[in-house]
């Protein structure tokens, strides 16, 4: 009954945040010529993203260019909602650099989150 | 004490219907999905779920308490664009950050997943293609 006692004690404070995103702060981003869009011409399917949660960017999707950062060119769409998960729940932009996409950008926190590996994009020509 | 016993399904029932939303159903009000004026954005709450109905946790707009999540429940507000963080605490504090733009309509939803003690309550980002299926079951809930 004891250990149970003191089970019940300790774990409350710190059982439930094992995981979370972990990102570093980004370089500012620099809005650059706006503009830019592309559409997918097929699902794109990210397996590591953090806590191996699986995204999938629908083929279909149009994403606009909001910026450019040393890593990259950062796009968002209005046709899907991105976030990464673990405990907490960020919305995330791909960065794309030579049409992989390389890591990406939290607009509210200003970070990064770099992918293990790239990830080919299929845009429509 | 078997007259207790058998009262208890009976005491949850009431506990857990107790706690679900009881206003008007989304279907039949259709509330309008794009914000009262041009120059804000509104986002949707919306806990679909039975699921741990008696947790209500509050729901947070950065740091501001805007709704509770109640089970089968709805509700939503018209913010100016910018950085939000949508926040619920049980035993544990989960959040939501998300990006609004003038005239554009987020959808949270309000996930329970099972904890420690009690369930905790998740906020994710959903497309409006997702949320707009499951909203007609959920009922409103008044904004705080």
């Amino acid at each position: 009954m004891a250990g149970l006692m003191a089970t019940l004690a300790l774990l409350p404070g710190c059982a439930f945040d094992l995981a979370d995103v972990r990102y570093t702060p980004s370089a500012p981003l620099d809005p650059g010529d706006a503009g830019e869009t592309f559409t997918l011409s097929a699902d794109v399917r990210i397996d590591r993203a953090p806590c191996n949660y699986d995204r999938v960017l629908r083929a279909g999707t149009r994403w606009e260019y909001v910026g450019s950062l040393p890593e990259g060119r950062v796009f968002r769409s209005k046709d899907q909602s991105l976030t990464l998960e673990c405990s907490n729940v960020f919305e995330a932009y791909p960065i794309v650099d030579q049409s992989r996409i390389v890591a990406f950008y939290l607009p509210v926190e200003k970070a990064l989150v770099k992918l293990p590996e790239p990830v080919a994009l299929a845009v429509q020509p | 004490m078997n007259r207790i016993l058998r009262s208890v399904p009976l005491v949850l029932a009431v506990l857990i219907l107790g706690a679900c939303a009881s206003g008007a159903k989304f279907s039949d009000t259709s509330p309008s999905l794009t914000p009262a004026s041009g120059e804000t954005g509104r986002i949707f709450f919306y806990r679909p779920s039975s699921l741990g109905a008696a947790i209500k946790p509050d729901v947070r707009l950065n740091d501001e308490v805007v709704g509770e999540a109640v089970a089968q429940g709805y509700f939503f507000v018209d913010r100016p664009p910018g950085e939000y963080k949508v926040t619920t605490s049980t035993e544990v504090e989960r959040s939501l950050s998300l990006v609004l733009e003038k005239n554009q309509t987020r959808y949270v939803r309000l996930a329970v997943t099972m904890g420690f003690l009690v369930g905790h309550v998740t906020p994710t980002l959903v497309d409006a293609e997702t949320a707009l299926k499951e909203l007609p079951k959920t009922k409103a809930v008044a904004t705080k």
